[in-house]
């Protein structure tokens, strides 16, 4: 029993969905009414949601490319980002893949190359999910920058050293999660996972905490603004903006982390057996959190909005588009873009857009 | 690998008593699980989960909007402090920014600065002309695009003007990649300008 392979569960609680009956099939439940059976998803809405992830991350990293402008510390982390929820969709859509050859009967649950590639889907999961966090971590520490360090922000965030940094982050999250996936029976190495999780989420939340104090702390020293009550809404704006960058992640990471605790320490308790049967909706959420990152990360800034008008507007009446660029070629600071959705910027951009046919 | 094999041939191969075309499930290194004799119900870990995930999340945000109505007093004072310390250090980083921009030379950065006071005086202007709160956004768009019409093209404007307001703010608009409030806070770029210099610019930019 020690020999237990929580992280197998992703790939032979799919795998058992066969409809080919053979000598290996076990259950481990009773005939019992009582029973928690699997909650099914089905594939139709996995591939859907799979690829709706996949596909709005790609956008995203597709106009961070092309547009010169968004070439900038702050856009490579919300890059970042992308990529690592664009893998953690790419696996799901891949699992089902395989299921699906599996129940076709091109591959078989039991040889050895179907267990690699159990691993190396197990690797690219969790690698996913250090890379998100690592990259929530790195998007904040930037903002954190930005707002106290603003003046030195030039030399401490320089673009080679952010391509450091990512390269850092990339390389020990690819390390973890092969030795995560290869020795996850140790308990070892359960433990330090769960608790990476709540760790860098507290840390996050006291880095937006710490600048929220000060944008609330600063607007009070401002004379100018005209009533309280415009005071309480803008700060309930940011509050809610905050509980939603961080209610996300939590309400879609937090149930497959404790599945993977559930599955190591008490997989035959009958109260975790039930919660593991809910496994299916656990990764569905983890697709949607890949589906709502980029609305709440990428989205936001105009600067990227505009580079998305551009580029389905400008398809269509012009296929050169890939001069998008020197048209408005302006080198811009990174304050700019952070403070650059001005009212007049956004009104700007549909004459902008309007000046691309 | 051997001792999941064990299992797996230790437990009897059992089919479903429906059809061959039920979802079936393999967690092979587990044995059966019993479901008889459950004081609670079978879904509470499931239910206190989301239940306790929700609470937190509320909790969160009844905390973030406390924080914003009574604050933290002990911030206050090292707020101020943090404040007189960047102001210092802006003076003695203000000869680096300039060096730093490689695009702008500085035959651009003369001009783009003289047509920043060129918009701060034009928009101080028309802002002592009209005191009227209404619609401030809008007044300042078109006041801010009458400027800025008249002197050159909006790109310049609004790179000058946003490179030269910048150094410690956060953003209050709504779709600000921050994200945070809705406060823009502007410092002056010169220790030496007037706090109208720097009001009337807020007002504009917000």
């Amino acid at each position: 029993m020690s020999t237990e392979k929580p992280f197998n569960l992703i790939l032979s609680a799919h795998a058992g969905q066969t409809s080919i009956p053979s000598l290996e099939n076990i259950t481990d439940f009773s005939l019992n009414i009582t029973d928690c059976n699997q909650v099914v998803v089905p594939e139709e809405v996995f591939f859907t949601v799979a690829a709706a992830g996949i596909l709005e991350n790609l956008l995203v990293l597709v106009a961070v490319i092309r547009n010169k402008n968004l070439h900038l510390p702050m856009y490579f982390f919300i890059c970042s980002l992308a990529i690592s929820d664009m893998l953690g969709s790419l696996y799901k859509t891949l699992e089902n893949i395989f299921i699906i050859l599996c129940k076709m009967g091109y591959l078989t649950r039991r040889g050895d190359f179907e267990k690699k590639l159990d691993d190396a889907m197990d690797s690219m999961f969790i690698l996913s999910l250090l890379g998100s966090i690592f990259s929530l971590l790195a998007i904040a520490a930037d903002r954190y920058i930005t707002i106290f360090y603003a003046l030195r922000y030039h030399n401490i965030m320089t673009l080679q050293r952010a391509l450091v940094i990512l390269a850092i982050i990339w390389t020990f999250c690819a390390g973890s999660s092969i030795a995560i996936a290869l020795f996850s029976h140790e308990v070892a190495t359960v433990i330090p996972f769960t608790i990476l999780f709540p760790l860098m989420m507290i840390f996050i939340l006291c880095l937006y905490i710490h600048m929220f104090l000060l944008a609330r702390s600063h607007a009070k020293k401002i004379a100018s603004l005209p009533t309280s009550a415009v005071h309480q809404r803008t700060n309930m704006k940011g509050a809610i903006t905050l509980t939603i960058f961080l209610g996300v992640f939590l309400c879609c990471w937090a149930p497959f982390v404790l599945h993977i605790l559930l599955a190591r320490f008490c997989p035959h308790n009958p109260y975790c057996a039930c919660y593991m049967s809910i496994f299916h909706v656990n990764g569905t959420l983890i697709m949607c959190n890949a589906i709502i990152d980029p609305m709440i990360f990428a989205f936001r800034s105009p600067e990227l909005r505009s580079t998305f008008k551009k580029m389905f507007c400008c398809a269509r009446y012009n296929w050169n588009w890939w001069k998008l660029n020197e048209g408005e070629y302006y080198r811009s600071t990174p304050m700019q873009h952070h403070f650059a959705e001005l009212k007049i910027l956004t009104q700007n951009d549909t004459t902008l857009a309007g000046n691309c046919r | 690998m051997s001792a999941l094999r064990l299992i797996s041939n230790r437990t009897s191969q059992q089919a479903l008593s429906n059809s061959d075309y039920t979802w079936e499930y393999e967690y092979y290194e587990y044995g059966p699980v019993s479901f008889e004799g459950l004081k609670a119900h079978k879904y509470s870990i499931v239910i206190g989960f989301w239940v306790g995930l929700a609470v937190f999340v509320i909790f969160m945000f009844f905390v973030l909007t406390l924080l914003t109505k009574t604050g933290a007093p002990h911030q206050e004072n090292t707020e101020s402090s943090e404040k007189r310390f960047r102001m210092n250090s802006f003076v003695a980083d203000f000869g680096r920014p300039l060096e730093s921009e490689r695009v702008f030379s500085r035959q651009i950065a003369e001009e783009s600065r003289s047509l920043f006071h060129f918009c701060i005086n034009e928009v101080e202007h028309l802002d002592k002309a009209q005191q009227s709160q209404k619609g401030p956004d809008l007044e300042s768009n078109i006041h801010f695009q009458e400027v800025s019409r008249s002197s050159g093209t909006l790109e310049e404007d609004l790179n000058c003007l946003a490179k030269y307001n910048i150094p410690n703010f956060v953003n209050t608009e709504q779709n600000s990649s921050l994200g945070e409030g809705d406060l823009l806070i502007l410092q002056p770029p010169r220790v030496l300008e007037s706090k109208t210099a720097m009001q009337s610019s807020h007002r504009i930019l917000d």
